[in-house]
Formats: structure tokens, sequence, C-alpha cells
């Protein structure tokens, strides 16, 4: 794939999200998803969780970047079967349980109870690290989502967006700087001149 | 039509012909144009152009679909592929993926191959390491294999040959069993990595911690510069192919060289079924492949015939060669062919903590890789209960840690806001191992590919001696980080299936004796003079450097060998 059809691709898949909500609300399918079936009202919800999760501040938010689309393809396309047929069973307990506590849906809750509603669940039941080895270097999709459905679409969204997020254009460019092409390795490098520290 | 047939096989006649074009038929190429020859190149998969033909080489990282992740359904489908570490969105397109190229895993192997121009030099982890005499004598000071038919003195030449063009950084460390080479300017150990490598030239004898030697351009002469390439810019992205042509890989360097001089013509998409023996002449005469589009078989002419098929594809086109002169395989007239393959074993891996040093760290990114520690064991003499040795790949890292509790404004902040992790170090086990009889690979007799080629079947496994040497390199490295005084260390063994490491060897082995080795001192097979094996296939043992150095050297040395003998008229 060459670098035009990257882009094209992207274009559409963005694009073609962004315009047909509007139009096919309610009706099924709107974004060419290959293995999970999302309907307009499950794709509010991603996006409703991951603006919650990256929210708007002085920078832009997951719905501005388009972050959920990201994360719906990375659902979609990097996923065992099992652990998206978790994840989608998931979504339906986040929903009952949403309902059952606030007599609302997640999306009609204002934003500190959208708050309240994720760090519940992620102080509930946080996923197992791996003993004493170092931790990751980043922060990189789970494997194996060996946990209740809940938490596997709470872990699994939250992981996506971070990562969406973070490897997003305006993450590596405005945020951070992404280089491509360093020019250069210095061994011995003072840590108070880190750009970054 | 006698005549259209006669221009036909003129066209096909060449004076020789590299099956292969990957890291050691490059060199293979570019040897014999340079000396005139008019040279075939045949390579079984696509043509892989510098740079235009590396897709991924400029993007970022969210220009690619999953920023970088491979689907699911592509590492579902190629569990071998997925084992090697560099198979990733920005590179999967090099490597041959697992329903394509069936094989036959007798015990479990992940063979990792590239099918197209350049094959694996587009891949490599570029590490290179001269053999010495330690190397060399091996077998016949320690009894296994047969004794190897040259010393280092016999390759020191083709190394320093080899090295000027190719580019290998490094630093003259004066170590008598790593010679020291033509070197371009070594990638600097960071500060851990120093104070290891003085903590163990303090307190070892015969340890050292020494920079990696790579193939990359840090500071590119005029014979770099003519071949089109340029400065490594530290991307650290090889795996893509590199623009600027910062590191070795026939793509940047023999392949195009070779189809500059004007000598070389190659064909992609040409699946070698078999070299052509001509029982009457006593000689091969040629190539027959199969056009992997049309299917179609054509046969190729020439004097001379170099097999660089890559290990185990040269041990397949060997054996698949027969002839009434030879009925179980071209050459195999002492019926070692495709036994005796070996390969690195890589079966460990030890981390650590490293406490000070915290007002450091680096900056940009090291294409070497950091420190490299030669083998050590078993070197001057016999000191263990296992043969031979390992050396170690070692690094030392630390990196922004981001605390990514919670959701939010404050989550937001935090992954933008690091705070730098403490120093780690980790090395990993490249451990030699012993060819054996019962390592072997073979036809299969019914299976065969879409192309009419039998099928291999790979029937490789660890010993006792690799278990041993495993927990040899846990114990001795446990020791040294504790003596060094780094804290949490953590030792960790796999059972990962051999091939994974890249380094399968042997099968064709050069060898004093045609009754015990397929290949003579000049990688020519013993009993068809012709023929010349370069690649992995010719190993007769393994030691235990990355062993694409040693088969660019040999190549290059039976390739000039080939010339003379061809002016000599002692092959026609």
């Amino acid at each position: 794939m060459d670098r035009r059809t990257v882009i094209k691709n992207l274009a559409l898949v963005i694009g073609g999200a962004t315009l047909l909500p509007s139009c096919l609300k309610g009706s099924g399918n709107y974004i060419p998803l290959k293995h999970i079936n999302i309907t307009a009202d499950q794709e509010k919800l991603v996006s409703d969780i991951c603006e919650t999760i990256i929210p708007k501040t002085d920078v832009p938010g997951a719905r501005e970047l388009n972050l959920h689309i990201f994360v719906l393809k990375m659902l979609d396309d990097c996923y065992k079967k099992k652990d998206q047929q978790a994840i989608m069973k998931g979504m339906d307990e986040f929903n009952a349980m949403v309902q059952k506590k606030y007599s609302k849906s997640f999306s009609d809750l204002d934003a500190k109870g959208r708050e309240a509603v994720l760090t519940g669940i992620e102080n509930g039941n946080k996923p197992k690290t791996g003993g004493n080895k170092p931790p990751a270097r980043r922060f990189r999709p789970q494997k194996d989502l060996q946990v209740p459905p809940l938490d596997a679409f709470y872990w699994a969204l939250k992981q996506q967006t971070i990562f969406a997020y973070t490897t997003s254009q305006f993450f590596m460019t405005k945020e951070i700087v992404y280089e491509l092409v360093p020019g250069r390795y210095n061994a011995h490098f003072p840590v108070k001149n880190l750009k970054t520290a | 039509m006698a005549n259209l047939n006669t221009d036909s096989v003129k066209q096909r006649t060449f004076d020789a012909i590299v099956i292969g074009s990957g890291m050691s038929g490059g060199w293979a190429a570019k040897e014999l144009t340079d000396n005139g020859l008019k040279t075939l190149i045949l390579e079984r998969g696509r043509d892989v152009k510098h740079i235009k033909d590396y897709p991924t080489t400029n993007l970022y990282p969210w220009e690619f679909p999953h920023h970088g992740v491979l689907p699911m359904d592509v590492q579902e489908a190629n569990p071998v592929a997925n084992r090697c570490y560099a198979f990733g969105e920005d590179s999967a397109h090099f490597f041959v993926k697992d329903a394509e190229h069936p094989y036959v895993q007798v015990k479990p192997f992940d063979w990792i191959r590239g099918y197209q121009v350049g094959g694996k030099s587009l891949l490599w982890a570029r590490q290179t390491q001269r053999w010495s005499d330690f190397d060399y004598e091996g077998p016949a000071r320690d009894g296994f294999a047969v004794d190897w038919p040259i010393r280092y003195k016999d390759i020191a030449p083709w190394y320093s040959h080899v090295e000027k063009f190719a580019g290998i950084s490094g630093n003259r460390d004066g170590i008598p069993e790593l010679p020291d080479g033509e070197f371009l300017p070594a990638w600097p150990l960071n500060d851990v990595e120093s104070y290891f490598s003085d903590h163990v030239k303090k307190n070892y004898k015969n340890r050292y911690v020494i920079s990696a030697r790579c193939a990359h351009l840090s500071k590119p002469n005029q014979i770099h510069l003519d071949q089109g390439r340029s400065q490594c810019q530290e991307r650290d992205l090889c795996q893509r192919g590199c623009p600027f042509g910062g590191y070795f890989s026939a793509n940047a360097s023999t392949i195009p060289w070779a189809l500059k001089s004007g000598h070389a013509t190659l064909r992609p998409f040409s699946v070698v079924e078999s070299i052509i023996y001509d029982d009457k002449l006593g000689k091969a005469t040629g190539v027959r492949i199969i056009d992997s589009h049309t299917k179609e078989a054509v046969e190729y002419y020439a004097k001379v015939i170099f097999v660089n098929a890559a290990c185990l594809n040269s041990n397949l086109v060997l054996l698949n060669s027969k002839s009434s002169r030879f009925p179980n395989g071209l050459g195999n007239d002492s019926g070692v062919l495709g036994k005796y393959v070996a390969f690195h074993n890589y079966s460990a891996h030890i981390g650590a903590e490293v406490e000070g040093f915290t007002e450091w760290t680096t900056d940009g990114r090291n294409p070497a890789g950091g420190g490299y520690i030669p083998r050590f064991r078993n070197v001057y003499k016999q000191e263990t209960d296992f043969l031979r040795g390992y050396a170690c790949g070692l690094s030392a890292y630390r990196y922004q840690q981001h605390k990514y509790d919670g959701v939010g404004a404050n989550l937001k902040e935090n992954l933008v806001k690091g705070e730098i992790s403490p120093w780690y170090i980790g090395s990993h086990l490249m451990g030699e191992t012993i060819p054996k009889e019962t390592n072997f690979v073979t036809l299969d007799t019914g299976k065969k590919d879409k192309w009419g080629v039998p099928l291999l079947n790979i029937s490789v496994d660890y010993d006792d001696n690799d278990m041993k040497m495993q927990k040899d390199f846990v114990e001795q490295l446990t020791e040294m980080f504790t003596s060094a005084g780094f804290k949490n260390i953590n030792a960790s063994t796999n059972h990962q299936a051999p091939g994974l490491d890249i380094h399968e060897m042997g099968g064709a082995r050069m060898g004093k004796d045609p009754k015990t080795s397929i290949l003579n001192e000049w990688n020519q097979v013993h009993s068809c003079k012709n023929v010349y094996v370069t690649d992995g296939a010719c190993m007769t043992s393994t030691s235990c450097q990355n062993p694409s150095l040693t088969y660019m050297a040999l190549t290059a040395r039976a390739a000039n060998h080939a010339v003379e003998e061809l002016k000599k008229g002692n092959i026609s």
C-alpha cells in the first residue's frame, strides 16, 4: 500500500463516519466494520466514553480528534474473536449497569457522572501487572482479555483510546515531537535537557 | 524453428547464474559482474527496488491503518512469521506468509523467510562480527562435526574486502577472539553500558563488553557514496527498508551495483526447481526454473552456478537436483546432504534495574542496539560441562514513564508529562549449537508446492548441550549483574523453536573429506566443481557470531576463485 492509499483510506473511514450517523442514526451499521456489529447508539456510547477518557481541555479531546473511529477500527481488526465477544457483551452489561444505578443512560449523565462511572469500574478491578518485570515501554493493546466482560469492555476502550490519542497526528506533532529522522544518538545526555522531562 | 531455438538457447546462456538475490547472492552477483562475467540473478519472489519499493519507509505512526499494530486476522493466519520480532504493520510485506509457502515441521521450526529481491537482507538485525581461529578450529579441537577446511588467515582478507564495501561500524577492541575489521566509527555505549563494560574489564579475565559492531554507515566513505548510499540517520526503522541506504542490504548495495555494471540480468518470479547436471559432460550446465506466474519451466545455462537460496532452500535445491550420477541430490555421494543442520540458541534473557546515573540519559536512537559481549566460555580451554559458548547482546535504557490511572483531564495531562524511569539493563543469549546428523532436512516424498517442487521436511531440535548453556548464561550473567550492583535481576528462559533465531546453518557443509562433507575449501561442490554454495548451507559449525558477515566474505572469496578457475580453464 503506498502512502497515498493509506491516507485515502483513513479519509474514507473518517469522512464516512462523521457524515453518516446523522442520516443513518438508529438504523444499524454505518461504518465499515468487518467483525463486529456496532449500532449508531453504540457508536455514540463509545464516542462519549472516549471523550470522557480524553476530554476537550485547552487542547482538542477525543471527539474533536475523531478518536472513537480509530478505537472502533482497532476493536474490529485487532482483537481475537472471543475477546470481541467479551467486549460486546461487556458493552451491554455496561449499559444495563448504568441504567440500573442511575436510571439514565451513560450519554444522559453529565461529565462528572460519566467520570464517576468509569473510575468506578477502573477502581473495582484493575488488570494484573506482570510481576517484577519493568513496565511496558509503550502502552499497547492487551493481547488476552481474561477478565469479566464489563472489565474487558472498559479496559479495551481505555487502552485503545489512550493508544489512539498518543499516536494521533495531533499528539505526535503538538504535544510531543515524534522524530521520523532523529539524525543523532547522544549516549551521554543530561536529563535536565530532555524536552519532555 | 531450429534457428529460433538456437537463438533462444543463446539468450538463455550466461557465464554465471546466481540462485538467490539476498545477503550472499547479492555478493556473488557483485563480484562476478565486477569481473566482467555475464551473470543471471534468479529470484523466486518479486523485485524490490531500493527506496521505490519501500512503501512504508517514510510513514508516521498515525499514517498506518492501525498505527503499527498488525490486524488479528493477519497475526492468526501467520503464527510462524508473527513470532518474529520484526513482523509488524510496517514490514509484513517483506515476510513470507505462512500459507503461501508451506513446509513440514517434523519438529517445531519457525522458518522465517523473505521471498523478494534482497531477501532477508532488508530485515536483518545488522550485527556483524568476524570469526577467529577460536571458531574455525572449534570442531577439530572439541571433536564434533568435521574440521573446517579453512582458517582465519584464508578468510581475513575477504572480511576486509566485504567490510569496506558494506560499511561496518565498530571499535578496534583488540580482542583476539573477535578480530578487528575495517571499521567506520562505532556508536558509543551509554553511561550504564560503559559502567558495566568497565566493571567487567576490571573484575573478569577475558570478558569484554564492547560497542555492538553493525552494518551501518556511521561515516560513509566514497565507496558508499558511489553506491548511492548516505549516512545512517538513526531512525531505527530499518525493517521498512532505508531511504538513506544507511544500513547494508542487497537492495541498497550489491544488487544495484551488479546491475549498474551492465553485466547482470535480474529475473524475479523464478522458482528454482533444480540444477541441471549433464552426466556425459560431468558437470552442471544450468538451472531449471518455474516461472511463478506462468508456471512455465525454463532452462538457463552457464559455466558456473552459485547457490545462494538461503540455507534451507539451498539444501532443497541441491536435494531436488537429481541425475543418474547424483540420484540422491547434487554432490551427495556422501549422504550427508541436508544433515548437520544447526542454528543459534536464543532461549534466555536477563533483565535488571540499575541504581544511580540518574542525571544522565540518552537522546536519539542507537542503530547498533547497544553493547556486545563476545564469547568468554571455553575459549582458551574447555572449562565447563558443555561444549563451546555464547555471545550476549546487551543494552541499557530508560524511558518516559506515564501514569495511566483514571480518566479525564488529569490522565490527559499525564500522557504528556512523564517521569523518567530508572535505568534498566538487559541481555540475551546467543549460543553456538552443535551440528548433528540427527538435525536434518529432507524432501517430502508426497507433498509438493504450487510449482511442483517437493516440500521441505524440517527436523531440528535443541539438545542437552543447549540446555546446559542456557543454564550457564543465566548463572554467569546473574553473577556479573549482581557483582555490578544491579537490582531486581530477572532471568527468563523460553522454548522458542529453532529457526526463530533466523540463523539456520549447514546441510551442505564444507570439509576436507568428500566422504563426510559436500563442499571443499572454496565452497565448490566436491564432485561438481562448477557449483558453489556460499550461503548458510555451507557452514560446518555455527560459532556464536551473527553469521551474515561470514557468508558475505565466503561468497566474495568463492566468486573470485570461480573467476580464476574459469580463466585457468579448470571449470568451463
